[in-house]
C-alpha cells in the first residue's frame, strides 16, 4: 500500500535522565508513518511508552533522537508557536479521562479549540461547535456541563472537541479506558465514522483489544520497542495469542479480537470452552 | 485580532466561571480602588473649600489689592487719591473694581439701645471678588445707590438682635450720626464659625459718601480689582507704575495680589494631604493585589491540567500567558468601576457634603479621580496576573496532560 506519510518517525528514541543519573529509555529506534485517512492501533502495556509515542506523534513533545516529521516537514526546525499553531490545525486529542474543561458547557468546551484558530473558523466558531454536537448526537445537551454528563456523553463531547477544526490526524490515547464495554463499543464506533467521513488518520492506542480490532494496522509496544503484526492473517488467533501473551493478556481474548477480522473461521482455533466469551466479545465490538 | 479576542473571551469566560473565587478576591482591591478614588476627589473638595475659604478674605485669584499712605505723616486726602485710582483704572477697564473700608463705625438704634457697630463701605463688585456668602437676601445692584433708602447687607448676630425679622418686609435699620438715616436690608451674611458673633453693616461706598462728607484721613481705603490670572503677571507692575506716576513723593502706593492662589504653602498643604491619603490607600491597593496574586497562584495549580488540554489544542505560550493576564486585569478593572462607582456614592452622600457645608461651587465628580483609580486598578491587575500568567506558560504540557 503506498502511503503519503502524513507523520513520519524516524528513528526515534525517548529517554529520560532519572535522579540517579541512570538513563532510563522509554522509546527505542521507532519507525512509524502514518497516511492520511490512515487506521492505526498501537497496543501495549502501562509503562511501555504508548502516551509518550502519542505526544511526540501529536507535536507535544520532542524526541531525544530521530525525527518526526509532520506532512514532510521536520518538527524538530519549527518554532514552538509555529508547531502550537500547526498542532492546534492538525491534530485532534481524544484522552482517556476525557480533559473536559470543568464547569464548562459542552458547546464552551467544543468551541474551545476554534478559538485558536483566525478568519472564519474563529468567528463561527459558535455554530460550527453547535453542528459538531450535534454530529455525535448532543444536540440536545450543548448547555449540560461535564458533571451533567454520562461518561459515555463527556467523551462524545470530547470526540467533537478533537473534531472540530477537522484535523488530519486524531490521536485517541485509551479513548474507552474509562468507559464501560458497550459505551465504549458505541463511543469507538461513533470515532471511527467520524473520522472516515473527514478522511483524518486515527491513531488508538489501547489495551483493550476490540478498540484494536477495529484499526487496519496494528503495532504493538513492548518496553520502548514498537513492532508491527497483524491481526487479520490467518493464524492470527495463534500469533495474536502469542503476541498479547507476551504482553500479559490473556490469549483467549487475543482470540476474541482475533475473530471477526479473520473471516471464515474466526474460532477455529480457539477451544470450546471460550466460544461463549469469544461470541460474547464480537458482538461488543460490532 | 482574533488572539486577542480571543484571549479576553476566554478571560471572561474564566472569570464568570469562578465567579465566588473572583468576587471575594476583588473585594480588596474595589474598596481600595473606592478609597484612592475618594480621597483624590475628596482631595479636590478640599481645595475647592479652602480656595473658597480664602476667596472670602483674599479674593479670588487674582484679586490685586492697592492701598495707600502717606510716609510724611500728613493726613491723606482719600478723596483725591479715590480720584487718581479712578482716573488710572479707567484706562484698563477692569470688570470687578471696588473700594474696601473696614474700619468704619455706625450708631444704630438696636430694639434696647443705640449701638456702635462695625460697618464696611464697599463697591457692588465686593462680594463677588470676595465670592462672599448669603444667608438670605441678596447683595447690592449697580442702581442701590440711588435709593433714597439706600441697601445694607447685615450679618446674622446682628439680624439676631432684631429678631431675625423677614427681609423685603420693610425692615430698616435706622443709623444715628453723620449717615444717618434709614436703611433698608436687603441681605444676611451667614456666622462664619459656630459662635461668630460679629455685628457688622455693610453699605454702598457711594451711598456712605453722599451723606458724609468727608471721610476721616484715619479711615483708610483700599481698592481690590479682580482680574484673569493670566494676565495679573504682566498688568500688575503696569498698574503700580500709572497709579506712582504723578503722585508727590510722601505718598506711598502698594500694589499687591491678595489671593490664595500666590501663596504655594496653601496648594503644598492640600497636596500633602492627597499623597499621604493616596499612600494608605495605594498601600491598601497592593495587599489586595498581593491577595490576588496568591489566589490566582493557588488556583492557577489547579488549572494546570487545563493548561494542558488548552496546549494540546493549538493554545501558543504567548496566548496561555495573555490569557491568564487578561484574567487578572479584566477582574481588577471591573473591580476598578465598582470601586469608582463606590466613590461616587460615597461623595454623594449626605455625611460627605455636611462635611464640606458652605461650599457654594461643588466641584463635579473628578475625573482626574476615576482615570487615577482605573489606572491603579488595571496595573495592579498587570502585576498580579504576571505570576501566574508565568506559571502558566512555564508549566509542561506533558506533565499537565498525565494525571
Amino acid at each position: 500500500m503506498e502511503l503519503v506519510s502524513l507523520v513520519r518517525l524516524e528513528g526515534v528514541a525517548k529517554h529520560v535522565i532519572l535522579p540517579d543519573d541512570s538513563r532510563l529509555d522509554i522509546l527505542r529506534d521507532i519507525e512509524l508513518a502514518i497516511a492520511a485517512g490512515d487506521h492505526v492501533a498501537i497496543v501495549g502495556r502501562s509503562g511501555s511508552g504508548k502516551s509518550t509515542l502519542l505526544n511526540l506523534m501529536g507535536m507535544l513533545d520532542r524526541p531525544s533522537e530521530g525525527a518526526v516529521w509532520f506532512r514532510g516537514e521536520p518538527v524538530r526546525k519549527m518554532r514552538r508557536g509555529k508547531l502550537d499553531k500547526l498542532r492546534g490545525r492538525n491534530v485532534g486529542f481524544v484522552f482517556q479521562q476525557f480533559n473536559l474543561l470543568a464547569g464548562r458547557t459542552a458547546l464552551e468546551n467544543v468551541e474551545m479549540p476554534l478559538g485558536y484558530a483566525s478568519g472564519r473558523s474563529f468567528w463561527n466558531r459558535r455554530r460550527t461547535a453547535t453542528a459538531m454536537l450535534e454530529r455525535v448526537g448532543l444536540g440536545h445537551r450543548i448547555d449540560s456541563t461535564p458533571e451533567q454528563l454520562s461518561g459515555g456523553e463527556q467523551q462524545r463531547v470530547a470526540i467533537a472537541r478533537a473534531l472540530v477544526r477537522r484535523p488530519a490526524l486524531i490521536l485517541a490515547d485509551e479513548p474507552t479506558g474509562a468507559l464501560d464495554v458497550e459505551t465504549g463499543g458505541s463511543v469507538m464506533a461513533l470515532l471511527d465514522a467520524i473520522a472516515s467521513e473527514a478522511d483524518a488518520a486515527l491513531v488508538t492506542i489501547t489495551h483493550d483489544l476490540h478498540v484494536a480490532a477495529r484499526a487496519r494496522r496494528h503495532y504493538r509496544l513492548e518496553a520502548g520497542v514498537l513492532t508491527p503484526f497483524d491481526l487479520s492473517a490467518p493464524a492470527a488467533g495463534a500469533a495474536a495469542a502469542a503476541a498479547y501473551d507476551r504482553i500479559g493478556i490473556a490469549p483467549e481474548l487475543a482470540e476474541s479480537v482475533g475473530g471477526p477480522l479473520s473471516g471464515e473461521q474466526p474460532l477455529a482455533e480457539a477451544s470450546t470452552s471460550e466460544d461463549e466469551l469469544a461470541a460474547d466479545a464480537v458482538e461488543v465490538a460490532s | 485580532m482574533t488572539g486577542l479576542v480571543g484571549a479576553l473571551g476566554e478571560a471572561w469566560s474564566e472569570l464568570r466561571h469562578h465567579k465566588l473565587r473572583v468576587l471575594l478576591s476583588l473585594i480588596g482591591i474595589a474598596v481600595s480602588v473606592g478609597a484612592l478614588t475618594a480621597v483624590v476627589a475628596l482631595s479636590e473638595y478640599q481645595q475647592q473649600q479652602m480656595a473658597e475659604q480664602s476667596d472670602v478674605s483674599g479674593g479670588r485669584p487674582a484679586t490685586v489689592s492697592i492701598s495707600a499712605g502717606r510716609t510724611d505723616g500728613s493726613p491723606m486726602d482719600w478723596q483725591a487719591f479715590d480720584a487718581h485710582v479712578a482716573q488710572v483704572s479707567e484706562r484698563y477697564s477692569f470688570t470687578y473694581q471696588t473700594r474696601l473700608v473696614n474700619n468704619a463705625t455706625v450708631d444704630i438704634q438696636t430694639p434696647e439701645q443705640v449701638r456702635s457697630v462695625g460697618a464696611w463701605l464697599v463697591d457692588p463688585a465686593y462680594p463677588i471678588i470676595h465670592r462672599t456668602p448669603l444667608l438670605e437676601g441678596r447683595w447690592f445692584q449697580d442702581a442701590d445707590a440711588e435709593l433714597l433708602a439706600p441697601p445694607v447687607v447685615i450679618t446674622e448676630a446682628l439680624w439676631d438682635v432684631y429678631g431675625r425679622p423677614a427681609l423685603g418686609g420693610g425692615f430698616a435699620l435706622q443709623l444715628q450720626g453723620d449717615a444717618g438715616g434709614s436703611y433698608t436690608v436687603i441681605g444676611v451674611t451667614p456666622k462664619q464659625y459656630d459662635g461668630d458673633n460679629e455685628k457688622r453693616v455693610v453699605m454702598l461706598f457711594d451711598s456712605y459718601r453722599s451723606r458724609v462728607e468727608q471721610l476721616s484721613a484715619d479711615t483708610p481705603v483700599m481698592w481690590e480689582v479682580w482680574m484673569p490670572e493670566a494676565e495679573v503677571a504682566d498688568i500688575g507692575p503696569l498698574l503700580a507704575a500709572d497709579l506712582r506716576a504723578g503722585l508727590d513723593k510722601s505718598v506711598d502706593v502698594t500694589v499687591s495680589r491678595t489671593d490664595w492662589a500666590s501663596r504655594p504653602e496653601m496648594q503644598n498643604s492640600s497636596a500633602m494631604f492627597e499623597m499621604i491619603t493616596g499612600a494608605i490607600a495605594g498601600l491598601v491597593l497592593l495587599l489586595g493585589g498581593l491577595g490576588l496574586v496568591n489566589i490566582q497562584l493557588v488556583a492557577m495549580r489547579q488549572r494546570i491540567r487545563e493548561i494542558g488540554v488548552r496546549r494540546s489544542f493549538g493554545a501558543t505560550g504567548g496566548r496561555i500567558f495573555t490569557s491568564v493576564l487578561l484574567e487578572s486585569v479584566v477582574a481588577t478593572a471591573v473591580a476598578g468601576v465598582i470601586g469608582i462607582a463606590l466613590a461616587v456614592a460615597i461623595l454623594k452622600a449626605p455625611f460627605v457634603l455636611t462635611m464640606f457645608q458652605g461650599m457654594q461651587d461643588i466641584p463635579p465628580f473628578p475625573m482626574r479621580a476615576a482615570v487615577t483609580g482605573l489606572i491603579a486598578a488595571v496595573a495592579i491587575g498587570a502585576l498580579a496576573g504576571f505570576i501566574p500568567a508565568l506559571m502558566a506558560v512555564r508549566s509542561n504540557v506533558i506533565d499537565a496532560l498525565r494525571f
